[in-house]
């Protein structure tokens, strides 16, 4: 059930990571035509994302902390004993960070909230970029924890 | 009188919460994965390791919901800077490097 989980969490992860990384591209480097690839990339409707990425967030942090439990009992305890501490460390940020994250989005949804206040454009900027950080940097650690040790896994 | 108004609240306080109910290890329940069982509050380990972290975000959002429910009044007649919401949490962030230190200094 696990394995089943942990693919359903990392292909949830990818949804998000495409969706935020659009708004983030959107909101600090907004683009007026669409003539190229990159500007079309940064060409988004920024707004149109805020609600998709609050509902992705959640649902990928809570199958998350239903993984935990069997990360906790199978992959940690390898990662101590076989003395990986940067590997080890860098979940432990992870989760944190995600943490953090989870407080934020009240206040991203209120930002992102049409019609768009211009007086906000440098908050959504810089709430939407700390989001796509921690929303990468989670991705980039699982990805490499699920290589070091998938679960479950010999 | 607008609940959106104490969000920047919201995201400060649950931040510097979070992270002194990490630190300080106040969890609002304990997980123990090994045997499926949930206890209230900060219990240490029992057959195999005890997870805090769902009690450390149980802690965060009843503490910062509470904050934010008491500040709500204020925001009447002040409207609390949007900049609170990001710069804490990052500020708290950071931290948690230095707090962390130890994994990637060995």
């Amino acid at each position: 059930m696990f394995t089943t989980l942990l693919i359903i969490h990392g292909l949830l992860a990818v949804a998000l990571l495409g969706s935020i990384t659009h708004q983030t591209a959107a909101a600090c480097w907004p683009a007026t035509s669409k003539a190229s690839f990159v500007s079309a990339f940064r060409g988004v409707a920024g707004a149109r994302y805020t609600v998709a990425n609050i509902i992705l967030y959640v649902v990928t942090g809570v199958l998350g902390g239903v993984i935990y439990t069997a990360y906790r009992i199978a992959v940690r305890p390898y990662l101590e004993s076989a003395q990986l501490w940067s590997i080890n460390g860098s979940f432990e940020l992870k989760e944190q960070f995600v943490a953090i994250g989870l407080g934020m989005l009240p206040l991203y949804w209120f930002v992102w909230r049409t019609p768009l206040d211009a007086k906000l454009a440098s908050a959504r900027v810089a709430i939407t970029a700390i989001l796509c950080f921690i929303v990468w940097y989670s991705f980039l650690v699982g990805h490499v924890l699920n290589n070091v040790r998938g679960l479950f896994g010999r | 009188m607008s609940i959106s108004r104490v969000f920047p609240i919201f995201a400060a306080a649950f931040a510097v919460i979070y992270v002194v109910a990490v630190e300080a290890n106040w969890a609002l329940v304990t997980y123990h994965p090994r045997l499926n069982e949930w206890e209230f509050l900060t219990k240490p380990s029992k057959s195999g390791p005890a997870m805090h972290w769902f009690g450390w975000l149980g802690t965060s959002i009843l503490a910062a919901s509470a904050v934010s429910l008491a500040a709500l009044p204020l925001t009447r007649r002040w409207q609390p800077p949007i900049w609170i919401g990001w710069v804490v949490p990052l500020l708290v962030m950071v931290s948690f490097l230095y707090f962390l230190r130890s994994f990637f200094l060995r």
